[in-house]
C-alpha cells in the first residue's frame, strides 16, 4: 500500500513539473511586469514549436527573475533565431536560453 | 464664460496631464492595440474619456482621446508617442516624446497642439513616471510614483500622483493615491487628487478619476 502510494505520488509529481526536457529558459532583460509582457506571450506561442498544452499557451513569464519558460513539442526542433525575434516583437531584449533538464537544472543550450 | 474657459482648459489639458498606465506601459508589443475609457470629475465638470493606442513597433505607438460631456462629444486629440527603451536586467526604462493635435471635432471645437517629454522606469516593485508636457498657454508637470504588487497572472499598484500646472486660467499644484489593479489584459485604475494649491484661478475640489481598459 506504502508502495503504491509512493508510486502515485511520484507519478503526479512527475506530470506536474514544469522541469522536462523540451523546456527552455530565457533570459530577458527588462521583463518585470506581467501586464506589460502579455506580447511576449502572444507573439512566442504563435511560433510553430511552441507547445500549447503547457503554461499559458506553451510560455510562462516569472517576472521576479526576469525569465520566460518555454515548452516545446516533443517532435519539433526549437528555433533560436525566430525566438528571440519573437521576443524583440514583444518588446524585450532577450539574453540568453536554457535548456530545462529533467531534474529542473538549466543547461547551456546547444543548437 | 469662465466655467466656458475652464471647461476648453479640460479638454484640452486633460489628454495630456490624466495619465493611464495603459498608454504608458503597454502595449509595447509590435501590433498591439487598446481601448479604455475613464471618467473624470473636478471643478463640478465631469468628462467622460474614449482612448485608444496602437503599437507598431514597440518605439512608435499612436494614441486618440475623445470625450464626451454634457451630452456632446469634444475635441478629438491624436498623439504619437515616440519612445526610446533600455531594458537593463531588472529594469526598464522609456524616453519619449509625445506631439500631439487637437482636431476640432467638437460642437466648440478649436485646432491645437502640444507636445509632451516624459520619463518612466519599473522593477518588479517599483514604478515611476516623470512627464512635463505643454498646450498652449499651459504647460504642466505629472508625477507617478509608487510600488508594484505582482501576482499570478494579475498586480496591483499603489502610486502617488503630484500634479502641477501654470497657464493663463491660473496654477495649481494637486496630489493624492492612484490604485492600479490589472488581471491579463485588463487594467483598472482609480485616482483622486486634492487641490493643495491654486492662485490666480476659481478651482475647488478634488480631481476624482476612475477607469479601465483592455489590451490586445
Amino acid at each position: 500500500m506504502i508502495y503504491r502510494f509512493k508510486a502515485l505520488a511520484l507519478l503526479i509529481a512527475l506530470s506536474s513539473s514544469p522541469a522536462l526536457a523540451q523546456d527552455y529558459v530565457i533570459h530577458v532583460n527588462g521583463i518585470v511586469c506581467e501586464f506589460c509582457s502579455l506580447g511576449v506571450t502572444k507573439k512566442v506561442s504563435k511560433l510553430p514549436f511552441i507547445d500549447h498544452s503547457k503554461f499559458d499557451r506553451g510560455v510562462q513569464v516569472e517576472i521576479e527573475n526576469q525569465l520566460v519558460t518555454i515548452a516545446v513539442k516533443p517532435d519539433a526542433e526549437l528555433d533560436k533565431d525566430a525566438l528571440f525575434a519573437a521576443i524583440e516583437s514583444g518588446g524585450y531584449n532577450p539574453v540568453e536560453i536554457f535548456e530545462l533538464t529533467s531534474d529542473g537544472e538549466r543547461k547551456a543550450y546547444q543548437p | 464664460m469662465t466655467r466656458l474657459l475652464f471647461a476648453l482648459m479640460l479638454f484640452v489639458s486633460s489628454g495630456a496631464d490624466a495619465h493611464q498606465p495603459e498608454m504608458d506601459m503597454a502595449p509595447r508589443w509590435g501590433g498591439g492595440y487598446g481601448f479604455q475609457t475613464r471618467v473624470e470629475h473636478f471643478d463640478d465638470v465631469t468628462t467622460t474619456w474614449v482612448e485608444g493606442v496602437y503599437t507598431w513597433d514597440k518605439s512608435v505607438r499612436a494614441t486618440f482621446k475623445l470625450p464626451y460631456r454634457d451630452g456632446e462629444l469634444g475635441d478629438l486629440i491624436l498623439g504619437l508617442p515616440l519612445k526610446k527603451y533600455v531594458n537593463d536586467g531588472p529594469k526598464t526604462a522609456n524616453w519619449s516624446i509625445t506631439p500631439s493635435v487637437q482636431l476640432p471635432t467638437g460642437d466648440r471645437g478649436e485646432w491645437d497642439t502640444g507636445v509632451s517629454f516624459s520619463y518612466s522606469s519599473e522593477t518588479p516593485s517599483f514604478y515611476q513616471l516623470y512627464d512635463l508636457y505643454t498646450w498652449g498657454d499651459r504647460t504642466g508637470l505629472d508625477i507617478n510614483a509608487g510600488f508594484a504588487f505582482p501576482g499570478k497572472g494579475s498586480g496591483t499598484f499603489a502610486l502617488w500622483d503630484v500634479s502641477l500646472l501654470t497657464s493663463d486660467q491660473g496654477d495649481r499644484v494637486q496630489t493624492g493615491p492612484v490604485f492600479v489593479y490589472f488581471k491579463k489584459n485588463m487594467m483598472f485604475r482609480a485616482e483622486y487628487k486634492h487641490l493643495v494649491y491654486e492662485r490666480d484661478s476659481d478651482w475647488e475640489g478634488g480631481f476624482f478619476n476612475i477607469g479601465i481598459g483592455f489590451v490586445y
